[in-house]
């Protein structure tokens, strides 16, 4: 006998040859096989024992031998035949049933596809994301390395690490072959054909095109990112800046130097970074002449490094290497406990919880609340399935009866049913494909940066769809199959069945109701959101927006321009600033309140004028004196948050005075009261306000005027007196504002498209099920008219069902919604937005009520008004 | 005769009537792999055991449950008077073709 110990022939192969001969006798071969194992093993060990014994299992498979066993094993009792012939049974069943139950039919498919759309596109995205940057060649052996921090604010993980680490580790590690180092954040604006134009990019090291497999359409990959202030531009980039001209060896203006175009590469497709265009990285180094990079063991925020091993390092290798780094790193940092990791470049995204990540930085937990979203529309359509395949039990337990007396077991029953909801979830997924190519442009549009990603069908996208469509057939068909092949087929002969099944009981009811709350919740988040947003436009946040007139000044000469631009009758007031209430402020400054500890501070320069013509309120002291700096003080103003935070540390909370970073004593005049001069979904930041011409970027005009286009056709002609080359570029500050709020448009459209799917499957279901109540009631209804019921309360009998369910949903949804849009959504949505009304939730109410009637009320009318002695010989 | 008895199924019947009494699936295929230097899959031997078993030429039996091969029995193969015949019709064909060859042959 064997030991336990002693290895034994491949199970699998085993098992695959006795399912193939279906119960036929094959003792005498399996032992055969077996013999040859032991002899094998005996002779040349295992690995070649087990590949002799698939090698047999194989050919008995496939020999004439076998098929004759089975062939006269056919006429036994045991012999469980072809299943082929049985499953093309199950499909012409399924398809004939669809063809009699058209309603049915059609519900469920629309249903399904409806459901599935947002499922596919939420999928799609995933899968991109999931194989972002596998086209690199050397993918394999490419590392990210992240910091991990910890000390007393903060413990996080950090998609960036110290700058000295790149030329330290190759230094000193011979297996790292080549090291990419990566700097965020560089902006530059160009001046082309007199406009400005700004683009975001990455400082490159040199190394960036023999690392990565990016494909350069012109250009040296080896010697593009070599020298100072070269730059390389994506082709959309090229395209917009040079059209068709070959952009290579033109040179760029920005404010910090000229740079000269040295390569053109595609545009980024399926990659975690996310660029216009990039620099190379010694152009940081002479930019910011100050920092040594090679000694920097301190900012860990914006310097990305990727390692290139050599063939063949293991992952332990490397890890020992990051931990010695980590050493050497804490010692620079004392009081931090500081980790270096390496990611390998395919599980760069998505990532759990990754802070100052590089490009985009998808994450996890949104692809996870997508995916959860998309089931959420979904489940309903699964559950109206569910739903509609037990109430048509009637229907059908006279077929499932009879399969049962001729011999069916319950396995076949279930498969039917099983292959019916596959099938009809398959017909789904073309519908579903249809609604999914258009709405797949129109998400992509809405979401930043969604053009890298590569969501076209592609092989894998069709294999995760198809996969998805057999789990969903699964799921939906599994319930009613276990419900059916459970029948006792007597008294489904009988048709004692009858009622109970096809009433509207016990968990159908908690399906319908689940289905209506979600629609609920849906309409309602439409309400809020359209609600904040004419909130936004309609309402002051503490300054005058209508009629102001901005235009930026660009390179004319700002104050000929004032006194033109002033001379106008119909501007009633000018003044400037260095940018717009309403928007994001871009500059923040340091500020020290008691020459120790500093605060960062948004500033804002703004010229004479500006609070009494925007019509900000100070609480204490007079703008006035704003202008009237010396050389030892400048006089500002700030606002009540900028207190509050210098309160912390000032220790003589009365003084007035404090200094900026680079030296200026300042002397506040003056206190705003706190309001919102970014969007309403930023918090209130500490504000300074500072006087001056130079620094503003915008001419800011209040106009009062009956003819709007002749002012401006006037003051277009005023300023081209001053300067022809300068163009004149007027825009009504509330449009400025409406542009800042387009994420809430976005938003808007998303949940609206959402909530109509969802309500399109509530209402879908609640026809179906209607459908088939009224069917199953339709002797019982002509006899009570033919006693004398009316119209009206026919209606009542056969709605007050429904309407109450629906009437529980909306118990449930109300205070939900509530608390889930007042106190979090709405909240992270828009910070001093105006909450959730009781209008919204009122009309959201009403319009599912009347969608639902009307459904309702399609069908019963049907019933209500036929003949009855018609219904009588019904069936 | 009944059927064509082809090389393959010559050199099985042979074998068998060599192994007499111990002549079954896999002793068999051991046999010819090593005695003919060929590397025959299971699959093939079975074939054309069935197939001559179809032909008359053997008959087979299960015999006892054994200690090894996971106690499986074995199935054993005896040789028919028709394969007798058929091989003795073979072997004398043989004779007379190597008797009246006008080349010479021998090694």
């Amino acid at each position: 006998m064997k030991g336990p110990t002693q290895p034994q022939p491949p199970k699998l192969a085993t098992r695959l040859l006795r399912s193939w001969s279906k119960g036929a006798d094959i003792e005498d071969l399996l032992g055969d096989m077996e013999e040859e194992f032991d002899h094998r093993l005996l002779k040349d060990g295992k690995l070649s024992a087990q590949l002799s014994y698939h090698r047999h299992a194989v050919s008995l498979i496939l020999s004439y031998s076998l098929k004759r066993r089975k062939q006269s094993a056919a006429y036994s009792h045991y012999y469980h035949s072809s299943n082929l012939s049985m499953i093309s049974s199950y499909f012409k069943i399924a398809i004939r049933n669809f063809s009699k139950h058209k309603l049915f039919t059609s519900v469920n498919i629309f249903g399904l596809a409806l459901g599935m759309s947002i499922c596919l596109l939420a999928l799609s995205i995933t899968v991109a994301i999931y194989r972002s940057d596998e086209y690199h060649e050397n993918k394999d052996r490419i590392h990210q390395v992240n910091t991990y921090i910890w000390n007393e604010q903060e413990s996080k993980t950090f998609g960036s690490t110290f700058p000295a680490v790149a030329d330290y580790m190759k230094a000193k590690y011979p297996f790292i072959e080549q090291t990419v180092k990566i700097k965020s954040g560089f902006s530059p604006e160009f001046n082309h054909h007199g406009n400005t134009i700004s683009f975001d990019g990455y400082f490159a090291g040199a190394s960036f095109f023999e690392v990565f497999s990016f494909p350069l359409i012109s250009g040296d990959p080896r010697t593009a990112l070599d020298k100072p202030f070269s730059i390389i531009l994506t082709q959309s980039v090229a395209e917009t800046l040079y059209k068709e001209e070959d952009p290579i060896g033109k040179s760029l203006e920005t404010e910090q130097g000229t740079y000269l175009v040295t390569g053109v590469m595609a545009d980024l497709k399926q990659t975690h970074f996310y660029f216009d265009l990039l620099t190379s990285h010694s152009t940081y180094e002479q930019l910011a002449p100050d920092t040594n990079l090679a000694t920097d063991w301190f900012s860990y925020r914006n310097n990305y490094l990727y390692l290139l091993v050599q063939p063949g390092t293991n992952e332990l290798t490397l890890s020992e290497a990051l931990a010695q780094v980590s050493a050497t790193a804490s010692e620079f940092n004392p009081n931090h406990t500081i980790e270096l990791e390496s990611v390998s470049l395919s599980n760069v995204v998505p990532r759990w919880n990754i802070s100052n990540a590089i490009g985009i930085g998808w994450d996890q937990p949104s692809i996870y609340f997508f995916l959860s979203i998309g089931l959420l529309i979904l489940l309903p359509a699964v559950f109206n399935y569910t739903n509609l395949s037990i109430a048509r039990a009637l229907k059908r337990a006279k077929e499932i009866g009879i399969r049962k007396v001729v011999g069916a077991d319950k396995g076949q029953i279930k498969a039917q049913f099983i292959v019916e909801t596959v099938l009809l979830a398959f017909l789904a997924l073309l519908g579903s494909i249809l609604i999914f190519i258009p709405l797949r442009q129109e998400f992509l549009d809405l979401v930043r940066a969604a053009e890298v990603l590569d969501t076209s069908m592609g092989a894998t996208q069709i294999t995760v769809f198809v996969l998805f469509t057999l789990l969903v057939g699964l799921f939906a068909g599994i319930f009613p199959a276990r419900y059916f092949s459970r029948l006792n087929p007597i008294h489904t002969m009988k048709g004692s069945l009858s009622s109970g099944a096809a009433s509207v009981s016990g968990i159908k009811k908690g399906l319908f109701v689940f289905q209506f709350f979600v629609s609920l919740v849906f309409i309602i988040g439409v309400g809020a959101i359209a609600k904040q947003y004419s909130y936004v436009l309609n309402q002051n946040h503490g300054f005058e927006s209508d009629n102001v007139l901005t235009v930026p000044f660009k390179n004319i000469d700002k104050q000929v321009a004032i006194n033109e631009l002033s001379a106008h009758p119909d501007v009633k007031a000018i003044t400037t600033a260095s940018s717009l209430p309403g928007i994001l402020i871009p500059t923040t400054i340091d500020v020290t309140p008691n020459e120790l500890d500093t605060i960062p501070v948004s500033q804002v320069f703004i010229g004479e004028q500006f609070i009494p013509n925007m019509g900000m309120k100070l609480i204490w002291g007079e703008s006035q004196q704003l202008s009237q700096s010396t050389q030892n003080e400048e006089l500002v103003l700030v606002n009540e948050q900028f207190l509050k935070s210098a309160a912390v540390f000032n220790v003589q909370s009365d003084s007035l005075t404090f200094t900026l970073a680079d030296g200026t004593p300042c002397r506040i005049v003056g206190i705003l009261e706190d309001f919102n001069f970014e969007p309403l979904d930023r918090l209130i930041r500490p504000l300074l306000f500072r006087y001056s011409l130079e620094q503003s970027q915008y001419a800011l005009l209040t106009i009062n005027s009956s003819d709007i286009k002749g002012t401006i056709d006037d003051l277009d002609a005023l300023w081209s007196g001053i300067d022809q080359e300068i163009r004149f570029d007027a825009v009504f500050l509330d449009d400025e504002i409406e542009k800042a709020y387009s994420f809430l448009r976005a938003q808007i459209k998303i949940f609206s498209y959402l909530s109509a799917l969802a309500i399109t499957i509530s209402c879908l279901g609640l026809l179906g099920m209607v459908a088939y109540t009224t069917e199953n009631r339709t002797k019982e209804i002509a006899i009570r008219k033919i006693m004398g019921a009316t119209n009206q309360s026919l209606y009542y009998l056969l709605t007050k069902d429904f309407i109450k369910l629906i009437g529980i949903s909306a118990l449930i949804a109300i205070p939900f919604s509530y608390l889930f849009y007042d106190k979090l959504f709405l909240y992270f949505l828009l910070r001093y937005g105006s909450g959730l009304g009781v209008t919204e939730v009122v009309v959201s109410i009403l319009f599912l009520l009347v969608v639902g009637f009307a459904s309702i009320y399609w069908q019963t009318a049907k019933v209500a008004h036929t003949n009855p002695s018609k219904n009588l010989r019904y069936e | 005769m009944k059927g064509y008895l082809g090389e393959f199924e010559e050199l099985v019947l042979l074998t068998i009537a060599n192994l007499a009494d111990g002549a079954y699936g896999s002793a068999l295929l051991r046999d010819i792999n090593e005695r003919a230097n060929r590397n025959l899959s299971l699959g093939a031997m079975h074939s054309t055991l069935t197939r001559l078993e179809e032909k008359g030429f053997i008959t087979s039996y299960l015999g006892e449950p054994t200690n090894e091969r996971g106690g499986r029995r074995k199935r054993y193969f005896e040789l028919t008077s028709n394969a007798i015949s058929a091989l003795n019709d073979m072997k004398s064909l043989r004779d007379e073709l190597w008797a009246n060859t006008k080349i010479n042959l021998a090694r």
